[in-house]
């Protein structure tokens, strides 16, 4: 039996799939205990499967089970839990949950409640990394509620600009603004679907970054006022603002730069007062100058790749910093080796607008080998329920370098076999041998561009 | 399939189970428990709710809209102005005409049990800068029934307020007349609905707001004088209970009947407002005379 040290002695997973097997993995490691939660849907989920116990908190719809926030705090107070982790997605971001645990004497995984509220609010978010000198996307200061006042900013700024919303993510609420005549037709379509999507239409505008690249900073802080990062992450292959292909690090940045923007990095958490684990999102333009976007607090979905280059489980370093363990590791000695990448493997299909496809897995092969990593809640014989979101798979590779990583990522999606349901596998083969992407030569815009070109992988060797 | 296939006791301490939703009950402080009132139970629809997201959604049920019954402190903050409300006629002498039994201890346990001294608080306050006299009845004090002390408050508020060219406005909530007090009761009718009518000679505003529920002999008599009578949502209106009405008159009774929309359509009420444009649809009218 493993002997757990720390505080925390049983973890209730506050989520479902491959993060949550991916947290409970790390429990059974530290030798916590683990409390899995699920829906009717989820009840032969692996992840349901692995956990100690498990606890069914109601329907398939996750409004009615993973989102359903008092019956969470039951199942952790019934099976004696003493914290929560949130995943991704879900409650994780949710402020009034966060504030809820702490109410109920549950260690939250993850930042306050405070934190979480200020940081969730992107134009507050903004403010506060603009009085603590963080370059943010030039923009406006104080959140803009008409069409009339934004119009004015927008006009000063110049064209084109990005209308975002305040309470916005996923794309909703956003957008993209080429010339003044559309202005005041895409601020009310944009502040209409941030009013549907988060029940706010606080918007607030950006300058628009036409190709760009969407570069992350994986933060670490403890309950003690010690921060640090983990390098870089470029998350600029996107689809309709969703990731599909990440790495680490960045090809499109220098020692210096990394050096630059980690310590900014740094000073923009310490800003937010943060603990525990998060990103801090940044926006690089052709010129290498690069702007604050948004901090998310939570642990991501990519993560994984950081993992990969440092060596350090992300996981366990929440798990710790939330049992009130300072941190044990320092800025100089992380150290990046060599070079990761992971792609998303959804349950999707491209040709048909991406369209979801659930579905009885039939047959089931995952590559291995030398610096392959695959975090996954699929098994043989396994239903995809309708309910969720389509990721299922998160392959990921890491090597010396980025032209051998992409090489074996080739292999590795070349290797990788899932039939039964329609998957985006073929699609990420088609971006992993792309000219453009093996010549690092990539932005936010490269997905669009290759749908609209219709691109077809001629120059696959 | 891999139920029951991971071999999980040698890693960790615990055994598998299933675990049923219920509850322990935790001795030691240091455990996660959920503190008493974090969580409420919508009658309507059951949902187990926040508490916090009810309070800040206007004490409306988050999950089906149900109007949760509020008590006349938290009506106050809603409608006046910050700190701007006055108390009149706090702790008249408790009437017990009839020597009723158990009336006067019911009575005292009720003060301590809400911290009101009677089924009405009434007064005076501002709503967006315009002085108003405003009463408002309680639902948790013997269900807001109409005793002597209720008619007497309600009384000399509306002649202050004609004496003092103010508007009135009532938030009426009631089961009627209060049994306890017999024909005492009953007379209240009379009593404030002649107050009424002096302050209506004198040309002033009277707006009626009716909550849930308003029925017998508040329903019956000042509930419906209103200049103008407004209504919440879902409402409870009506003079006898269906059952009483349904025996009588040997019918069904339609659909939604004695609700406020049901008032509505059938020209007993003037508007149904939401609670959260209550303040400002009441601040419209008061300013307008």
């Amino acid at each position: 039996m493993i002997e757990n040290k720390y505080k925390i002695k049983k973890v209730l997973i506050a989520n479902r799939g491959e993060i949550a097997v991916r947290i409970i993995r790390a429990c059974r490691e530290m030798g916590i205990s683990t409390v899995a939660i699920c829906s009717e849907a989820d009840k032969d989920a692996l992840h349901a499967q692995l956990a100690d116990e498990t606890v069914c908190i109601g329907p398939a719809p996750a409004k009615d089970s993973y989102l359903k926030m008092d019956r969470i705090i039951s199942a952790t107070c019934a099976t004696g839990a003493d914290a929560i982790h949130p995943g991704f997605g879900f409650l994780s971001e949710n402020s009034k949950f966060a504030d809820l645990c702490r109410k109920c004497n549950i260690t939250f995984i993850g930042p306050s409640s405070e934190v979480i509220a200020k940081m969730g609010n992107k134009a507050e978010a903004r403010k506060t990394m603009m009085d603590a000198g963080v370059p943010v996307v030039p923009g406006t200061k104080e959140p803009v509620y008409t069409a009339e006042d934004g119009k004015k900013l927008a006009d000063n700024m110049g064209y084109p600009v990005m209308i975002k919303a305040s309470a916005g993510g996923g794309g909703k609420g956003m957008r993209i603004v080429e010339r003044e005549e559309a202005f005041n037709k895409h601020f009310e379509t944009a502040s209409q679907e941030a009013k549907n999507a988060f029940g706010d239409d606080t918007m607030y505008i950006e300058k628009y970054i036409p190709r760009a690249r969407h570069i992350e900073f994986q933060i670490l802080a403890d309950n003690y006022g010690n921060v640090i990062h983990l390098g870089e992450r470029d998350c600029s292959i996107q689809r309709r603002h969703q990731k599909m292909i990440e790495e680490a690090p960045s090809f499109a940045i220098s020692e210096v730069l990394r050096k630059e923007m980690g310590e900014v990095a740094v000073r923009a958490a310490k800003a937010a007062r943060y603990t525990n684990a998060g990103t801090i999102e940044f926006i690089l333009d052709q010129d290498d100058n690069y702007y604050f976007i948004e901090m998310n607090t939570r642990i991501q979905v990519e993560h994984g790749v950081t993992e990969l280059v440092t060596g350090i489980d992300l996981i366990k370093e929440q798990l710790k910093v939330a049992s009130g363990e300072p941190l044990s590791i320092s800025q100089e000695a992380v150290k990046i080796r060599g070079h990761a990448i992971e792609c998303r493997i959804n349950a999707e299909n491209p040709l048909n607008n991406f369209l979801p496809s659930p579905g009885l897995i039939t047959s089931l092969h995952f590559p291995g080998g030398n610096g392959v990593r695959i975090d996954s809640a699929l098994y043989n014989g396994y239903k995809i329920p309708a309910a969720y979101d389509s990721l299922i798979v998160k392959l990921m590779v890491h090597d010396a370098n980025r032209e051998l990583a992409i090489q074996k990522m080739r292999g590795v999606l070349g290797e990788l076999v899932i039939e039964g349901i329609d998957t985006n596998i073929d699609f990420q083969y088609q971006i992993i041998n792309h000219d453009d992407y093996k010549k690092g030569d990539i932005d936010t815009g490269f997905i669009e561009r290759l749908i609209n070109k219709k691109e077809v992988p001629e120059n696959i060797s | 399939m891999l139920k029951e296939m991971f071999k999980k006791n040698d890693l960790t301490s615990a055994g598998r189970k299933q675990v049923q939703l219920g509850g322990k009950i935790k001795e030691s402080l240091d455990e996660a428990q959920i503190p008493d009132g974090l969580f409420e139970k919508c009658d309507k629809c059951n949902e187990i709710v926040y508490s916090e997201d009810v309070v800040s959604n206007y004490y409306i049920c988050p999950n089906c809209g149900m109007y949760f019954r509020i008590s006349p402190r938290t009506r106050l903050s809603m409608i006046l102005d910050k700190e701007s409300f006055q108390e009149w006629d706090k702790e008249l002498p408790v009437s017990d005409p009839l020597n009723f039994p158990g009336y006067k201890q019911k009575l005292e346990h009720l003060k301590v049990v809400t911290n009101l001294d009677e089924a009405v608080i009434t007064g005076e306050g501002k709503i967006n800068d315009t002085p108003v006299a405003i009463g408002v009845m309680a639902s948790n004090f013997l269900m807001g029934s109409m005793g002597e002390v209720v008619g007497e408050k309600l009384t000399r508020m509306v002649e202050k307020a004609t004496k003092r060219k103010l508007p009135v406005i009532i938030f009426c909530c009631s089961g009627g007349a209060r049994m306890q007090e017999g024909i005492i009761s009953l007379m209240q009718m009379a009593k404030t609905a002649q107050a009424l009518k002096k302050h209506d000679e004198a040309g002033l505003l009277y707006v009626s707001v009716l909550t849930d529920p308003t029925t017998g002999g508040v329903m019956a008599s000042f509930a419906m004088l209103g200049d103008v009578i407004l209504a919440e949502p879902g409402a409870l209106i009506g003079f006898a209970g269906p059952r009483v009405i349904e025996q009588t008159i040997g019918q069904r009774l339609p659909e939604g009947f004695q609700k406020a929309e049901f008032l509505l359509e059938h020209g007993f009420v003037d508007k149904i407002v939401k609670r959260n444009k209550l303040k400002q649809t009441l601040s419209m009218l008061v300013k307008s005379c």
